[in-house]
């Protein structure tokens, strides 16, 4: 459930303490409910896990929302470089599951927008030396205090993946239009089983050679997938620029690819956000995005 | 005959191991060369369908591990190259546990008798099916792109590959001269001097290859793509050849990156 | 002719001509009407019978509700040598005969596309037609069926001794295994092997018919394009090439949709 949005001003007066606060009392406040659990996940590397995880958690959190990431890509970290946050990084994740740091110390609070915290992984370490249960049991302790827990996996669907999956209940599992991605996004879903409420997001779609034949269209990955979508990313240099600078393209008002993932943070809030006009698609392009929270299981 | 063992990999998923592993092999084979590539991820195999091979596999790796039939009976030919390139395909239905690293690199072994080359498609990451991959290697070829969380992931792995005493040489994938240019991207030089690494190719992005990739053609094949012309170049040079490499963009340098890995 | 025994019927076909013992059990099947409907029986003959001679056994008892549980040529018989009796290895394991023949360093034989018979390229004669449709259960196959209902994904595999039912799809990547017949109310992408003991009579059903690759018995065939359309097509063994008959063909089916 969303809290109240923070007034930008008080965020940049006072001097932001790394340890999260006690949620502030406020007249209006909601009854505290479990925060959820989401892990983003593919199978296939490279289709954007890290990259969705990043700006849909800070554009959640630019709503007001109290998020946390985990990076559970033990030995490869990389989410605390697309968030930027990675010169912060102290204490990870198995220092916390192994009782060498307080979570609170270990949690890192973005200073742009201060509802982020981030929970980095180990990067000298091995994804076998995770314990499934102790990890299921510090996001259900995380849950207690955020309103979301955003986990981002590994690729594959090894020890790393079944980790990462431990405590979620919902997944977004992003896929490309590519045979080989959703030929994995596939074996995903088979492996996440029917206790995991399931969403797609389809990443680096490139309208023009959909037209030309030239590239799989969203219906043609959803023909197989047969998942609800939750959105549709087209391919766009700025996200790597972006990337490489550490400022989430979320948070870019003038990109039109940080609107997009600003329309999917909405969605998951429970918001029905049309998909947007985009003068250059063809009409049926936009139909087929359909119901974004129907579609067929 | 004794092939040379080589693993492709990469840390980083999605900067282009299968497509790598799938063109070098089809450009050695059209080149004259037996060739075997193996699909190291089980459970997530993709080397078949990049091949367009898919429909014929019978048995794969598993199976020869677990005794149900032959190497050769496993071994799926790509009979656009004659007698010169065969895929060993990965099972789909099971999970890398099914193999140890002593198994694979029995495997490997058994297949460096048929051949001149052993490419193996190593999967993402740095766990249980990156240790079978490297297991019956005898050299590793690091494939990168221009981006930070790949090249930190290739320093990972390429520390990995150390501790095994590999040699290895280095491929930078999907660079953007334009990118590189404009400073928006690192450029290659940049990118071998954070590896510390021998360069073999520079392959520039291209997504008109992604629908070659979907239809299983490999690049070699078709005239109309020019980075078949690359990948004949890095199988030259794997074979020895001096071929100097055709410069994309200027240099650049990034000092962020610099700190982050000195930190990470 | 018919004998009771415990478990079911033998009928007797042996100690004279076909043609008689067959004019004599349909006028002892009309005569019991339903009285036999929901036994099973055994079937010995003297010498093993055609194919259409046991195809046209097969119907009456099929037409009369007895299932047929397996059927012995006493002349060739050492030890009972049944003809389709199911064997007694319960895996679903490709047999080691079957593998050996079909693993080849090529690959796959023959190409789906080049087995599909439309329309007026069909070879197979109207009559036979109807006589391949109204074919029986295989005698081999175990009277069991696994029914599923839901979608297959990559990945996953299904396998029975008896007949496989899937209402969903089976996505690229999965597999189903049947010693009997396969049936896919669904489109069929990924590999199926029905008769996967053996039995050369299985047959592969589906709305899509767009396997990666077919298995049938011993024979394979290597996956085509989609088409995009939906057509429920049916698989299956004609000598030794697997053959595909799009629903509509069928005589009696189009008859019937006619008269709707």
């Amino acid at each position: 459930m969303e809290t109240q949005r923070l007034a930008a001003e008080s965020v940049e007066a006072a001097p932001l303490p790394e340890a999260p606060q006690a949620p502030a009392a406020q007249a209006d406040s909601q009854p505290k409910t479990r925060g959820r659990a989401i892990v983003v996940t593919s199978g296939k590397g490279g289709v954007g896990k890290t990259t969705t995880t990043a700006n849909v958690g800070i554009a959640l959190a630019a709503r007001g929302a109290r998020v946390v990431l985990i990076d559970a890509d033990v030995g490869l970290r990389n989410l605390d470089l697309v968030l930027g946050l990675e010169s912060r990084v102290r204490y990870h994740l198995l220092d916390v599951l192994e009782g060498r740091a307080e979570l609170d110390d270990a949690l890192i609070r973005d200073k742009r927008v201060p509802t982020l915290w981030l929970l980095a992984a180990a990067q000298n370490r091995e994804k076998d030396d995770v314990e499934t249960a102790a990890v299921q049991a510090l996001i259900e302790r995380l849950r207690e205090a955020y309103d979301y827990v955003i986990v981002d996996s590994p690729a594959g669907i090894e020890m790393g993946f079944k980790n990462a999956i431990a405590g979620a209940d919902e997944a977004i599992v992003v896929c490309t239009p590519e045979v080989a991605a959703v030929r994995d996004v596939d074996r995903v879903v088979g492996l996440l089983g029917n206790r995991v409420d399931v969403k797609l997001v389809v990443n680096r779609i490139r309208p023009a050679l959909v037209r030309k034949g030239k590239m799989l269209s969203v219906d043609d990955v959803n023909s197989i997938l047969r998942l609800p979508l939750l959105g549709v990313l087209g391919d766009a240099p700025d996200v790597i620029v972006a990337t490489n600078r550490g400022e989430p393209v979320a948070l870019d008002e003038n990109a039109p690819i940080g609107a997009a993932y600003r329309a999917i943070a909405a969605r998951i809030a429970g918001e029905d956000v049309p998909a947007p006009a985009a003068p250059d698609e063809p009409a049926g392009f936009l139909e087929k995005l359909g119901s974004l929270f129907g579609g067929r299981r | 005959m004794k092939a040379r063992r080589i693993v492709v990999t990469s840390g980083k998923g999605g900067v282009g191991k299968t497509t790598t592993t799938a063109n070098l092999g089809a450009a050695l084979a059209q080149g004259g060369k037996r060739v075997i590539l193996v699909d190291a991820d089980i459970g997530l195999r993709n080397l078949d369908l990049v091949l367009g091979v898919e429909k014929r596999i019978v048995f794969d790796l598993v199976e020869v591990v677990e005794g149900r039939c032959q190497l050769r009976q496993a071994l799926v030919r790509d009979k656009r190259f004659g007698e010169n390139l065969a895929i060993l395909p990965a099972a789909q239905t099971r999970d890398k546990t099914a193999v140890s690293e002593e198994q694979f690199a029995g495997i490997v072994r058994g297949l460096a008798e048929m051949c001149d080359y052993v490419i193996i498609d190593s999967p993402a990451g740095i766990e249980h099916g990156f240790r079978n991959a490297v297991a019956g290697a005898a050299e590793a070829i690091v494939v990168t792109t221009p981006e930070v969380s790949a090249i930190r992931d290739a320093d990972r792995v390429i520390a990995k590959l150390q501790d095994r005493k590999l040699p290895m040489r280095l491929i930078v994938n999907r660079v953007r001269p334009e990118m590189v240019r404009a400073g928006e991207m690192m450029s290659v030089d940049d990118v071998c001097d954070i590896l510390s690494a021998e360069l073999l190719g520079i392959v520039p992005d291209d997504p008109e290859v992604i629908d070659t990739t979907n239809r299983g053609i490999p690049l070699v094949l078709d005239p109309t793509q020019r980075l078949g012309a690359i990948y004949i170049k890095i199988a030259r040079r794997l074979e020895g050849e001096i071929i100097p490499f055709t410069q994309l963009g200027g240099g650049g340098f990034f000092s962020r990156l610099f700190e982050a890995l000195r930190a990470g | 002719m018919i004998r009771g025994k415990a478990g079911g019927l033998e009928i007797v076909f042996s100690g004279r001509p076909f043609a008689d013992a067959y004019e004599e059990l349909l006028t002892r099947l009309r005569e019991g009407a339903s009285f036999y409907r929901g036994t099973q029986a055994t079937v010995s003959f003297d010498r093993t019978p055609s194919a259409d001679d046991l195809q046209r056994v097969a119907i009456a008892l099929g037409g009369a509700g007895i299932a047929w549980d397996g059927a012995y040529a006493l002349e060739e018989a050492t030890s009972p040598a049944a003809l389709g009796r199911p064997s007694a290895e319960r895996s679903v394991q490709l047999s080691d005969a079957a593998k050996s023949l079909v693993a080849d360093f090529a690959g796959a034989r023959s190409d789906l596309k080049q087995r599909r018979h439309r329309g007026p390229r069909r070879k197979i004669e109207a009559a036979s037609l109807v006589a391949l449709a109204e074919r029986p259960a295989p005698p081999s196959a175990e009277p069991n069926v696994l029914y599923h209902r839901g979608t297959l994904r990559g990945g996953q595999s299904l396998a029975n001794v008896g007949h496989v039912v899937i209402v969903g799809d089976v996505n690229p990547g999965a597999e189903l295994v049947a010693g009997g017949d396969i049936l896919v109310f669904g489109a069929l992408r990924g590999v199926a092997h029905a008769g996967a003991q053996g039995d050369r009579s299985a047959r592969v059903y589906a709305l899509a018919l767009e396997p990666t690759q077919l298995r049938i018995a011993t024979t394979i065939a290597a996956g085509m394009e989609r088409t995009g359309l939906l057509v429920p097509e049916e698989a299956f063994l004609d000598g030794d090439r697997i053959t595909i008959v799009a629903a509509g063909d069928i005589p009696h089916v189009r008859s019937r949709a006619e008269n709707l």
